[in-house]
């Protein structure tokens, strides 16, 4: 059953369509993905969701409740972490979670929820005094201290280390097993193809695609490809001479072949006939990063957060 | 209203984090008086500069003006400049709670200060220098009221725009010193030239002086410092409240 509905949203800003008749339906108890390059328009549907911004066209449902007219309830059952919000420097962790759980109806036993995001020595901590991870952390639990249905989180990760973003994304999926639905927006392919059950991709403002992460790197094909250096050298005439091989190149010492099917069986089957050894022999798949470069028409996935 | 306590609880223990807001909030109009009054010769003797008045006399009801112009002028408009660009009024806005709220418990906030800081001026004024008691304490209250009020409103017309901490600091303080010079901080009311008289009648915090000083000694205030006061309260602040950003 889906638990938020999105028919064709349009929002324009200075006459420019940031967001260009998106649709999608996110279903109850996923974690839904939605990747893109910067200005794609990501943060703008998530806050048309959110009931922070008006829409110029489309119809949003969440949990039935229409955004902007049935703002309080949707406060109540849905909730929120900004991109780029901060908290007041000298308010310590468990006053701020204090305060906002007195905000909500049904609130959620807000120290459980530190010490399940690892934040539980840091309840006298003063927010200035968190590291980035812990300050994400807790916009986390801020967003969850409602007991909400919907959580949705903007570049959660965003700026954080490879070790903060990792236990940021067991979170993600505890709150999950939690059996609330979870919005993700994300420029990290990894991140998405961890976590998430479906992705939408969105650039210029509509959407790409929608699928699994499996489904989107099956479109560009069950490409391979090998990466080796010969100890003696071979023809690229006899690599492209099988049939599962598409294309040989050369990065110095090293021969790069890509091809599909059995190729990995078909090259090294040929060289052994040669009598050559495939000296550091590495296979790639294609990735979900490659599979979003080639949906979207970005030159390459950037590192920077600033949407509107 | 149960939201809008907890908001004031906890903006209230960020202020007494703030030990600049604390010290120029709340202990700064009684610290100047005393410190004018200790080292300033002739300060409580009455003088012909100021036709027969004591200094101490005049610069008690300007050392309240002062703290009010303080607390509206330079410690709120930067809180909500910052609550602004930390995004902490949008976050707001996620909850079932209405931004509104915090800009009330702001108030209440900045309300509360305002009286202590006004009650430990006088008390200075009155134990250290034989100021009277405000010999008209209802006009007293009332003036101080709408002192507060008319300050506070423009204090939250900057700050409903203001961007960033800094902006709302800087916009603030180009308001503040202006205001304090027509309220007579350099050139005492009693001795201002007629024209700039009229100008300082015509501020807020000019009739502050003029409506707290008369109710301190005894007159009541005139009818002209009271309606300029509310004039402000009303119109500043209907502007404010139409024209304010929550992002």
């Amino acid at each position: 059953m889906p638990v938020i509905e999105v028919e064709n949203l349009v929002k324009t800003y200075n006459g420019v369509r940031a967001v260009d008749g998106v649709s999608f339906t996110v279903e109850e108890g996923e974690i839904f993905g939605i990747v893109g390059p910067n200005g794609a328009g990501k943060t703008t549907t998530v806050e048309s969701v959110e009931g922070l911004r008006h829409p110029d066209q489309g119809v949003i449902r969440v949990l039935g409740l229409d955004p902007i007219r049935d703002r309080y309830e949707l406060t109540e059952r849905v909730g929120a972490q900004l991109q780029e919000s901060r908290l007041q420097d000298k308010i310590e962790v468990g006053e701020v979670l204090d305060l906002y759980a007195s905000f909500y109806r049904n609130p959620a036993d807000w120290r459980g929820l530190v010490d399940r995001l690892g934040l539980g020595g840091k309840v006298d901590a003063r927010y200035g005094d968190l590291s980035g991870g812990q300050k994400q952390r807790l916009s986390v639990a801020l967003a969850l201290v409602g007991s909400p249905e919907i959580a949705v989180l903007d570049e959660l990760t965003t700026g954080l280390d490879p070790q903060a973003r990792r236990s940021t994304w067991d979170t993600i999926e505890q709150i999950r097993d939690d059996g609330v639905t979870v919005v993700l927006v994300t420029h990290f392919m990894e991140e998405a193809e961890r976590l998430c059950d479906r992705i939408m991709v969105v650039d210029h403002g509509r959407v790409v695609a929608i699928d699994t992460a499996s489904a989107l790197m099956d479109r560009l094909g069950s490409e391979q490809r090998l990466r080796f250096r010969p100890s003696a050298p071979v023809a690229d005439a006899d690599l492209l001479g099988l049939p599962e091989v598409v294309a040989v190149d050369h990065r110095g010492p090293q021969v790069v072949v890509t091809g599909s099917g059995n190729v990995v069986q078909a090259v090294t089957a040929l060289l052994t006939k040669h009598e050559v050894v495939a000296e550091d022999l590495r296979i790639e798949q294609r990735s979900l990063e490659e599979a979003y470069l080639a949906l979207t028409d970005t030159p390459e996935a950037t590192n920077e957060g600033e949407e509107r | 209203m149960a939201a809008t306590m907890k908001l004031t609880r906890a903006e209230s223990r960020l202020f007494l984090r703030d030990p600049i807001a604390l010290f120029f909030g709340l202990v700064f109009p009684g610290l100047l008086l005393l410190a004018l009054g200790l080292f300033f010769p002739g300060f409580d003797e009455q003088t012909a500069d100021l036709a027969g008045k004591r200094y101490i006399d005049v610069y008690s009801p300007m050392a309240l003006a002062l703290g009010l112009a303080t607390l509206g002028l330079v410690t709120l408009p930067p809180i909500l400049g910052t609550y602004r660009q930390f995004g902490i009024l949008r976050r707001l806005r996620t909850t079932p709670v209405h931004p509104a709220r915090l800009l009330l418990a702001q108030l209440w906030v900045h309300g509360a200060v305002a009286v202590i800081a006004a009650a430990i001026a006088v008390i200075v004024a009155v134990t250290a220098f034989d100021v009277p008691f405000p010999e008209r304490p209802v006009w007293f209250v009332l003036a101080f009221v709408l002192a507060a009020a008319s300050v506070f409103a423009i204090g939250l017309l900057v700050g409903a725009r203001a961007r960033t901490t800094v902006s709302g600091q800087a916009i603030g303080m180009a308001i503040y010193f202006p205001m304090l010079f027509f309220a007579g901080m350099w050139i005492p009311r009693t001795i201002m030239p007629d024209g700039l008289r009229t100008v300082s009648d015509l501020t807020p915090l000019g009739s502050a002086v003029q409506a707290i000083e008369d109710a301190w000694f005894g007159a009541t205030p005139s009818a002209t410092n009271l309606l300029v006061m509310l004039a402000y309260t009303v119109v500043v602040g209907f502007v404010a409240v139409r024209v304010f950003r929550w992002e």
